[in-house]
């Protein structure tokens, strides 16, 4: 207990002519199981009123409170002070565009994302509302389960060395997206249409294999094992088209 | 219905897989024959006679006359191959650098040493071919001439363990890559490259001095 935490926080507001960017220090006395959820409300509502940072959930579900923290992207009510040094740093995710201070749009990258990778069940049954819904096995329902969890915090995209070299580079979350209905046996898409959206060097073979996507995910999603899932059957269908002429 | 509409493809085309795949084949290709060559030549711990052997065999096969150049251009292949990857102007690798001090994470600094590494070595390798393939045949004798003469004991003080060092990263890479290794064998597989790391880059090390103590 008491121990003092000193944060440092970048500043910059966007929409503001005079802002420039900088980092700021504020002091908060450390209490019982504080989140930098707590302290960074505290440092609003104690220090200054004007500092911007995102938050819904404080329960790690909804993904916006994600933020570079001493160097990590991670979310912010997930992570616990007495797991970090008395010194905080604390700077906006890289990759997507600064609303300001702490805060980024993740919101609009997703959004393209969802269009880029067609992300909804593609499907020519007609829907019939009274119909039972069908039947789904329980271990695909699972695996699919698996994929669905994450929570779109955009974590590994800012931990991605390829996606900052690139920013035409998918992310391992749009990969992951993806291979969730690869797998799913309602989208009656071909191989060959998913090859179409991830079967280049802005999809799974810009992969670098760096994998901080896979240890920075909040939710620990198994990105390492889905992207090198889908790098083997794109290589596969490149390999089949090939030889079929 | 949308699932039969044209697909809104950001690009087109099997080229990238193409490349992929041969990048991979190439990388793979290239790490056996780093260690049968670092292996071969260490014979000369055992016997510089086993090591002048081995080396007239393949002469004889014409395999080093034919072999080494065709090594060379696998090796330049694999260079414009993996070169896609390497930001070559200022702004990329500037980016990279400060990404990887940010995230102070292993596999994103081991990519950096392995991007490094390649340029060192693409010069080094280079001259290294050069020199032992214009100089054949291949002999303990020379080969300890040469490493006696001038820089080059510097010049393989710093090839060997740098050729080593990115062709463990090469093997780690490709691993986590593909899939051979999954999440849970991650770190299995990264102890048994820092073994091979270690092993070969101790091999090369004795083969160097054995060649500076060897009587020419
Ligand atoms: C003795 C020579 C060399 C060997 C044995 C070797 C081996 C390898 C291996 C196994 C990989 C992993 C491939 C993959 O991730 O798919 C690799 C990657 C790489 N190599 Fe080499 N290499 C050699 C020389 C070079 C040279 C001369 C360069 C270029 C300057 C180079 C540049 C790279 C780069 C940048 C990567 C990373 C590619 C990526 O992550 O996608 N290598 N190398
Ligand atoms: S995959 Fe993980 S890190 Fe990436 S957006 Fe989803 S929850 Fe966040
Ligand atoms: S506030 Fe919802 S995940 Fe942190």
């Amino acid at each position: 207990m008491g121990r003092q935490l000193k944060f440092k926080i970048f500043r910059f507001n966007p929409q503001n002519p005079e802002s420039v960017p900088r980092m700021e220090v504020f002091s908060l006395d450390e209490t019982d199981s504080m989140t930098l959820f707590i302290a960074l409300n505290r440092i609003r509502e104690e220090q200054d009123g004007s500092l911007q940072f995102e938050f819904c959930c404080r329960a790690g579900i909804c993904g916006s409170c994600a933020m570079v923290i001493n160097g990590r992207p991670g979310l912010a009510c997930h992570t616990k002070t007495k797991d970090l040094p008395d010194e905080i740093t604390l700077t906006p995710l890289p990759v997507f565009e600064l609303v300001g201070d702490l805060s980024v749009d993740t919101g609009s990258w997703f959004r393209e994302m969802y269009n880029k990778v067609e992300s909804w069940v593609h499907t020519d049954k007609v829907f019939d509302p009274n119909a039972i819904e069908d039947p789904m096995d329980n271990a695909i329902a699972e695996e699919i389960y698996e994929l669905d969890r994450c929570v779109e915090c955009g974590s590994c995209v800012a931990a991605c060395g390829t996606a900052r070299l690139r920013d035409d580079f998918m992310g391992a979350t749009a990969l992951n997206r993806l291979g969730r209905f690869v797998i799913d046996p309602r989208d009656k898409r071909t191989d060959e249409q998913y090859f179409e959206v991830i079967g280049s060097d802005e999809g799974i073979f810009g992969c670098m294999g760096l994998l901080a996507c896979e240890d920075v995910c909040p939710k620990n999603l198994p990105l390492m094992n889905q992207l090198s899932y889908l790098r083997r059957k794109m290589g596969v269908v490149a390999l089949k088209q090939i030889f079929k002429k | 219905m949308s699932f039969d509409l044209p697909v809104t493809a950001a690009k087109s085309g099997k080229t990238d897989a193409i490349l992929d795949w041969l990048q991979m084949i190439s990388g793979v290709a290239l790490i056996i024959f780093v260690f049968m060559h670092m292996t071969l030549v260490s014979s000369v711990l055992i016997n510089p006679g086993i090591m002048d052997a081995i080396a007239h065999t393949y002469e004889a096969n014409y395999m080093a006359q034919v072999g080494g150049p065709l090594l060379f251009l696998l090796f330049l292949f694999h260079f414009y191959l993996a070169a896609r990857k390497i930001p070559f102007r200022l702004e990329g690798q500037k980016t990279i650098w400060a990404h990887a001090k940010m995230l102070n994470h292993r596999d994103t600094w081991l990519w950096i040493v392995q991007a490094a590494s390649a340029m060192i070595i693409l010069i080094m390798g280079s001259i290294h071919m050069w020199a032992v393939l214009s100089d054949l045949p291949i002999t303990a004798a020379r080969s300890a001439a040469r490493m006696q003469s001038g820089p080059w004991v510097y010049f393989y003080l710093l090839l060997a363990p740098l050729v080593v060092l990115h062709v463990v990263a090469g093997l780690y890479r490709i691993a986590v890559k593909w899939g051979v290794a999954k999440d849970y064998s991650r770190e299995k597989l990264n102890k048994i490259a820092i073994g091979l790391g270690i092993a070969f880059i101790v091999i090369g090390l004795a083969t160097i001095v054995r060649f500076m103590t060897l009587a020419v």
